[in-house]
């Protein structure tokens, strides 16, 4: 799978370097509401991928490397809300998101780098915020309150 | 510069190939194609090798490569220290620590919200999940308004 791994990931880089999502302007523009590109990108990738998996689920597809076909649907949760507010603030003011920063490094940007190196500290940064609030005193939180600190 | 690519492919070949390459992984390894647990992966590498899913980390490394040989097909040269309207408006000293802080928040979103705009605005939302379509639409709205303030703040200039 690691041969695999990295066939994958070399298509996903080169569309989104052909798609220009490794620009802070395209990305800027998009959120403007100047230019629609990546709006219809996004929406034309949704568009093919999901009759498609659906088909494969359907049918039972068994994969090679991750056992029988599983779409994981949940219930929206408190962090997908608060996660998102706080991942869409960075992607404003960076014009950036993960898959977006790693074709960045590949253009061949500097900055794109420094980019990374927030976002790194960033994820370790909310496990560090949230093993906190699990590891606080039990006579303050309910169980149920740990629970939804943890989702 | 040779340039055997056009400057950016038109969107309706883009995305469909985006969204193949998203069945791609699916059908082999019943995983979505999200950056950010690509990320996840590599922290994982570096803190305990023996729990880290290799080839989500080879993923990562193929993003960059594919992306830089993108760019030289489309014979784009290096964007270096070059960062559109937001690099000429803020000197380079203030640059860093700003694309740092940012980045910061993307990371910590991205970790809080269980993914990002590959992993819910895409595989999420191709799936159907309606946890994936709410971080979806949040992150949307947010940016296009944290975007329309930094318009408001920076007096036009971004």
């Amino acid at each position: 799978m690691n041969r695999w791994g990295f066939i994958i990931g070399l298509s996903f880089g080169f569309l989104l370097g052909s798609g220009r999502v490794s620009e802070y302007q395209k990305i800027h523009d998009m959120l403007m509401l100047r230019d629609p590109y990546l709006y219809l990108m996004m929406g034309s990738a949704v568009a093919v991928a999901a009759p498609l998996l659906w088909l494969l689920s359907r049918r039972g597809w068994r994969t090679p490397f991750g056992g029988p076909l599983t779409l994981k649907r949940y219930r929206p949760a408190r962090k997908d809300y608060l996660g998102s507010i706080v991942f869409g603030a960075g992607w404003a003011i960076t014009g950036s998101c993960p898959g977006a920063i790693l074709a960045m490094i590949g253009g061949g940007s500097l900055l794109g780098l420094i980019v990374a190196l927030g976002a790194f500290s960033g994820l370790m940064l909310r496990d560090v915020v949230a093993d906190r609030a699990i590891a606080r005193p039990l006579p303050r939180t309910s169980y149920g309150e740990l629970q939804s600190i943890r989702s | 510069m040779v340039h055997l690519l056009p400057d950016r492919l038109p969107w309706f070949i883009v995305g469909p190939l985006i969204g193949l390459t998203v069945v791609w992984l699916y059908a082999l390894a019943n995983r979505p194609l999200g950056a950010s647990g690509m990320f996840e992966e590599v922290v994982t590498l570096a803190r305990r090798p023996a729990e880290a899913t290799r080839w989500r980390v080879w993923l990562f490394l193929g993003i960059v490569a594919g992306a830089a040989i993108e760019a030289l097909l489309a014979g784009r040269p290096a964007s270096g220290l070059a960062y559109g309207s937001l690099g000429d408006l803020v000197p380079l000293p203030l640059l860093v620590p700003l694309l740092f802080g940012g980045g910061l928040l993307v990371g910590y979103g991205a970790r809080w919200a269980g993914g990002c705009t590959s992993g819910h605005g895409i595989c999420g939302t191709a799936v159907g999940s309606p946890g994936s379509l709410m971080a979806a639409g949040t992150f949307m709205v947010t940016a296009i308004l944290v975007t329309a303030g930094l318009h408001l703040i920076s007096g036009g200039a971004l």
